[in-house]
């Protein structure tokens, strides 16, 4: 008989694969919600505070309400039931009698057009009463500071009772996080060398090449359609079910691509609620699209953070403890940046060995804007600050850094005091193959060496590793994602997903795992993940988790599936199915490899009869591990990634001007599944590493943010990139999709820190702050910076 | 509102009239009036790229363009390079090089590209890093894009 | 945002001018200025939109008498492709190299950097070096006037020339420069283009053995306007090029210079790059 192969008999796993999506977005026809525009659609502004702390005295909205073409204009007094939203409920969308950000948002217009949005914004006069501005967590720490949420928050419920939804927080303190294992007292005695500083990381933002956006529809039955970028639609909906009184199970959430994530999209903010509230009053769709400027005021941050750390070691480079406080500014509400320190904990306790750990966190209330979760999510802090202390240790004890490194790095099979298992572990190999091709060892010394020299260009070289999770992480109660998968009678198969695809390329690994079970072409997948009323509950893109979960979920569904076409051919030919395989689109013999149908062929055959259920249904949750206990201990992914990267810089001393040259990357991403994607994955999270260490900063000064653009906020470009060399450590993971692990997070997180080892190594200068910007670094070679300082007490 | 003004120009290709107001941008026109939404608004300043279109085969951010000034000129977008053999190889090339994520800044990198290698048919890496460093892009780390554009003779 | 009543396409430079006698015209050419300003409303239009990118004898670069007349719609793009700004003004080749970036480069005119006088504005810089003048055009009472004004004149504040109201900027006229003249100039920044200056420098010079001779030195940044640096030019003029002399030169640039703190950089930052930029490029001047 004739059967042609289909597909390419070897394995997709590991190859170049492109894109799915990339010839549409490479076309322009990929609809973006801002390329989305519905029949009798309103278009939404909103009004935002001009103080950074006032009470609002009033708002008089009559002027706006009363022009051509205005259909709403709301403010809170509109809303008697608003509830809060945000990861501590402290924060309402619509400000009642106060305003704690110049984000704070105080009306909204829907409108015919944009401009007559815009210019209705401009007819609302709002009375305020200026209160004292608290700037910094210094400043919300001083004893009579104002209390920025120094009163509870009374919500009214829609049966007329009221109910505290957030209790006061005296001292401006919003959360608090406190770990400790060992005994520091002890790990200092045993120490032969101690080192001590106090670090400042700065404030970035994801930067997202399309700008925020949302769409709000109701039907005529009240259900609502939201056209949203969020990363975690299911959670998301739940949410509004209770922001709006309404049955989570009505509200559907289409997710378009969208311009970019980078955690961004994990909490829900104001806007949407917002336009949810003018779609609900008007009752037509309404979108609301940010400027590129209110993108800058008015969406999350990376959590800035205040760190002074303290390690110690023997002369023999063996870690002895290592003692941590930080103050994280949460800004005037509370969003995932005061959750951070559950990543930053785990560098800091786990990422080497350290027998005796201390940690401490005081997210602090000011009048600043408030830190979401950014790509690395604390961790790119915590590397920063542990990966300077690991060199100045190693040169304290006159040890070579990478001996030092190796000396504390962990193995497989460890189980460290805080409770994570590595049941694989690549870190040692990483260090030695980032090592060794970039020469790190000979150009660290020599570089040294060449301090005095009077060449005022130096270079120098440094290093950092990461640890992070790579397997889903307990952040909610479980971390699970569901996969429907449908098969066609031509064998085309349907992969409905929970997983939402953000651009890192989640649908085409998840597509070739599928392929790479049934043994059909890529072409032959058609990938769902954009709709909560099609696709399976998921917890959403966070935490590097999709490929790792929603992979796994994929690859059962897929087994389901492979299960019945196997089991039908063993009907067919009298065989049993274990006899039988399917690969490059055929059924073959596994013994012989001949080939028996096609697999399109035989699946025609069982829709024609009588008990096809060719539509399977699976879920996949991390594997036991045990949720963290009140103290932080237990694991919390079922496997993680290391990193070593190793850069070379430039320094121009006359001008403080640091080039990025080269980035040798090492990373144990437990096996590559698509070669073209996470080479993707890697380069992008580098460049983002090195806009956070050399040149972007957002400038907040007195709770203003000074640069809101792309001319002062600096993304690195195209010319700047440094050549990068990328090594991937293969570990196999045990529980891993094909022995993959996550990815997404893991090369922004090393670069600042590596960078900062280099400057010290090119010139002898140590610089505790971010990022180095020319005159940063030109102010420390001279002597003249002012470094970082613990002023918040403790 | 401002005052409004006939114009008439080459819209890929094809001829078209549209009445628009003197404070519009190119950009505008494009997305709202037109419904061409392959350009994309970025920043509205100049600083990003995603908004680049071709006007007399020079490209120019279209957010900084008066849409009243399109009058009597060519102008090309991301959808005009469709049945374009450049842009055809340059969207093969984009797509085979993994130089696309997220998306949001590729139509505006392809026509930055089309314009670099039209003028220079076989730039090498410095000045393709050169010609686009007027476009952003957060996913990529522009290794790809760079490779994607340096390739794009090549394919196809 | 003002209501625009009116929107003018003049086609010819007279065209123009008695345009612009009517009063509260907002000219534009590239619009890379004008259209951000306007959308944040950092710009107000007047009543009169008035766009002269079609009036076909501003463009262009012609060799005149004396030298060179570039016209106002010459394109930053098209200095960059110019042999003749290339060989023979090399600064200002360099600055339209490291100009913004190609889409701006391809929109932006030298008229239009030149009208909106920023303190950093990239061109003005090496125009200063070539002692450039500009020519404005008017129309008071039916025929065209013409007014020829230095840059150090025209450039009066931070975004304020000394243009009026009535005038059309029409050129920017270079002589060419003495034989032996070699120019250089420099731009403080992290990345080639796509950088607002922190601190810019041209410099000019004939080499005279090995002396300087006709030094001429203008700075960006550093001042309410760009501007011409008398007392390093003094320092330099007639001297040979050594240690001493750039010393000399360096400390004597703080007579000259009145930088600011912005967000860009602080006041102290701009002197030590001035001072380490300028010995920097005259120690490659002594060298080359």
């Amino acid at each position: 008989m004739n059967v042609r192969e289909k597909a390419s008999g070897d394995t997709l796993i590991g190859k170049r694969i492109p894109k799915m999506d990339a010839p549409q977005k490479a076309s322009g026809k990929t609809r973006y919600v801002h390329d989305i525009n519905l029949p009798g659609q309103l278009h939404a502004k909103i009004l935002r505070s001009a103080h950074a702390h006032a009470g609002i005295r009033s708002i008089d909205v009559s002027q706006a309400r009363s022009l051509r073409g205005v259909h709403a204009v709301i403010t809170a007094q509109d809303l008697p039931f608003q509830r809060p939203i945000g990861v501590a409920k402290d924060h309402l969308p619509l400000k009642r009698d106060r305003v704690r950000s110049l984000r704070d948002e105080i009306a909204a217009v829907a409108a015919d057009t944009e401009e007559i949005a815009e210019a209705a914004l401009k007819l609302i006069r709002v009375d305020y009463e200026p209160l004292p501005v608290v700037a910094t967590a210094e400043d919300a720490l001083r004893p009579g500071a104002p209390a920025l949420h120094g009163e509870d928050l009374v919500c009214v419920n829609r049966n007329g009772t009221t109910e505290v939804v957030h209790r006061a927080a005296p001292g401006n303190v919003a959360m608090t996080f406190d770990y400790s294992q060992g005994d520091i007292a002890r790990g200092e005695t045993e120490s032969d060398a101690i080192v001590e500083d106090v670090f400042w990381l700065h404030y970035v933002t994801h930067c997202c090449m399309g700008v925020s956006g949302v769409i709000a529809e109701f039907d005529s039955n009240g259900n609502l359609t939201l056209y949203s970028n969020s990363q975690v639609p299911f959670l998301h909906r739940r949410e509004f079910g209770e922001l709006l009184g309404m049955d989570p199970g009505r509200i559907r959430i289409i997710q378009p691509p969208i311009g970019g994530g980078f955690g961004s999209k994990l909490d829900i903010y104001p806007f949407e609620p917002i336009a949810i509230y003018l779609a609900q009053i008007t009752q037509r769709p309404v979108k609301l699209v940010f400027t590129r400027e209110e993108e800058f005021l008015a969406s999350p941050t990376r959590q800035p953070v205040l760190l002074k750390m303290r390690s110690g070691c023997t002369k023999d480079g063996i870690l002895t403890f290592r003692d941590v406080e930080t103050v994280h500014d949460n800004g005037a509400y509370t969003s995932w940046g005061a959750t951070t320190p559950f990543v930053m904990m785990q560098t800091i306790s786990s990422l080497y060995r350290v027998p005796n750990c201390n940690y401490q966190t005081r997210a602090i209330y000011s009048n600043n804007p408030y830190a979401g979760s950014f790509r690395g999510y604390g961790n790119l802090q915590a590397t920063f600050a542990v990966e300077a202390h690991m060199d100045r240790l190693a040169e304290s004890i006159g040890m070579d850094p990478l001996d030092f490194r190796l000396k504390n790095a962990q193995d497989p099979g460890e189980v460290t005091p805080q409770g994570m298992n590595f049941r694989t572990c690549g870190f040692k190999d990483c260090l030695r193959i980032a090592a060794e091709r970039s020469d790190y060892q000979r150009k660290h010394r020599d570089n040294v060496a060449r301090w005095r020299d009077p060449d005022p260009i130096k270079r120098g070289v440094g290093m950092a590793s990461m640890l992070h999770v790579g397997g889903g992480a307990k952040i909610y109660q479980s971390d699970g994602c569901g996969t429907i998968l449908k098969l066609d009678d031509f064998a085309h198969v349907t992969l409905i997903t929970g997983a939402s695809e953000i651009g890192q390329g989640s649908e085409t690994v998840l597509a070739q795992l599928v392929c790479e079970e049934l043994g059909l072409p890529l072409s032959s997948v058609t990938v769902v993940n954009n709709d909560t009323d099609v696709t399976p509950w998921d917890v959403g893109v966070h935490a590097s988790r999709t490929t790792f979960i929603a992979g796994n979920s994929a690859i059962g569904a897929a087994r389901k599936a492979k299960d019945k076409i196997l089991a039908a051919a063993a009907v067919k030919f009298d065989g049993k199915a274990d006899e039988y395989d399917l690969k490059g689109g055929i059924v073959v013999d596994r013994r012989t490899g001949n080939g028996l149908i096609e697999i399109d062929k035989l699946i025609r055959s069982l829709h024609f009869s009588e008990k096809a259920e060719l539509v399977m249904t699976t879920f996949y949750y991390e594997p036991p591990s045990q949720h963290q206990d009140k103290k932080f201990k237990g694991d919390v992914s079922a496997a993680y990634a290391w990193a070593t990267q190793v850069v070379e810089v430039e320094v121009d001393t006359r001008t403080g001007i640091v080039r990025l040259l080269k980035v040798n990357a090492a990373h144990d991403v437990g096996r590559v599944i698509n070669r073209l994607g996470i080479e993707g994955q890697i380069e992008g999270g580098i460049v983002m590493g090195q806009g956070y260490a050399l040149t972007e900063d957002l400038i907040v000064d007195h709770a203003v943010v000074r640069n809101p653009n792309f001319r002062d906020y600096k993304l690195v470009t195209a010319p700047e990139i440094p050549e990068m060399d990328v090594s991937f450590i293969e570990t196999m993971d045990g529980e891993g999709p094909q022995g993959a692990k996550g990815v997404g997070e893991a090369p922004a997180i090393c670069v600042a820190a590596a960078v900062a080892n280099a400057i010290y190594n090119a010139t002898g200068v140590r610089i505790t702050a971010l990022p180095f910007t020319p005159e940063r670094v030109y102010r420390a070679l001279r002597g003249q910076a002012k470094p970082p300082v613990w002023d918040v007490g403790s | 509102m401002s005052a409004t003004v006939d114009i008439a120009f080459t819209l890929n290709g094809v001829e078209t009239s549209i009445r628009v107001p003197v404070t519009m941008s190119a950009l505008e026109m494009m997305r709202d009036a037109l419904g061409l939404t392959g350009t994309k608004y970025g920043c509205g300043e100049g600083e990003c790229g995603a908004c680049t279109i071709l006007v007399d085969g020079a490209t120019v951010n279209s957010c900084l363009l008066f849409a009243v000034d399109c009058d009597g000129r060519d102008v090309v977008t991301i959808e005009g390079l469709a049945a374009n053999p450049l842009g055809e190889r340059l969207r093969a090339s984009f797509v085979e090089h993994g130089a696309v994520q997220c998306g949001f800044c590729t139509p505006g990198f392809v026509m930055q590209s089309h314009h670099v290698l039209t003028k220079s048919p076989h730039a090498d890496a410095e000045e393709v890093r050169r010609g686009v460093e007027g476009n952003l892009c957060r996913c990529t780390g522009y290794k790809k894009i760079v490779e994607a554009i340096s390739a794009a003779e090549r394919v196809g | 945002m003002t209501r625009v009543e009116r929107y003018l396409v003049p086609r010819t430079i007279a065209e123009a001018a008695g345009g612009l006698r009517d009063g509260n015209v907002t000219i534009f050419a590239g619009g890379t200025d004008l259209m951000p300003q306007s959308k944040s409303g950092k710009a107000k239009f007047g009543t009169c939109l008035m766009n002269i990118r079609r009036i076909g004898e501003l463009r262009g670069i012609k060799r005149t008498a004396s030298g060179f007349s570039i016209g106002a719609l010459t394109t930053i793009t098209d200095l960059r492709d110019s042999p003749e700004i290339k060989v023979g003004f090399p600064a200002l080749w360099r600055a339209s190299d490291h100009f913004a970036s190609d889409q701006i480069r391809n929109a932006a005119t030298i008229g239009g950097n030149l009208a909106n006088a920023s303190p950093a504005g990239d061109t003005l810089v090496p125009l200063l070096v070539f002692d450039a003048r500009v020519v404005l055009v008017s129309r008071p009472n039916g025929a065209l006037q013409t007014r020829t004004i230095p840059m150090t004149e025209f450039l009066v504040g931070p975004g304020k020339t000394s243009r009026r109201p009535d005038e059309l900027l029409t050129a920017v006229e270079m002589d060419a420069p003495p034989p032996g003249f070699t120019s250089r100039f420099f731009k403080f920044g992290t990345r080639p283009a796509l950088d607002i200056s922190t601190i810019s420098i041209g410099l000019g010079a004939v080499r005279d053995g090995e002396k300087l001779r006709n030094v001429r030195v203008a700075i960006g940044a550093a001042a309410p306007t760009p501007i011409r640096a008398p007392h390093v030019e003094e320092a330099l003029e007639g001297k040979v090029v050594d240690g001493a002399t750039i010393a000399a030169a360096v400390s004597a640039a703080d007579c000259d210079i009145r930088p600011i703190s912005d967000l860009r950089a602080s006041e102290w930052y701009r002197h030590e790059l001035v001072h380490n930029m300028l010995e920097r490029m005259l120690s490659d001047v002594g060298h080359g």
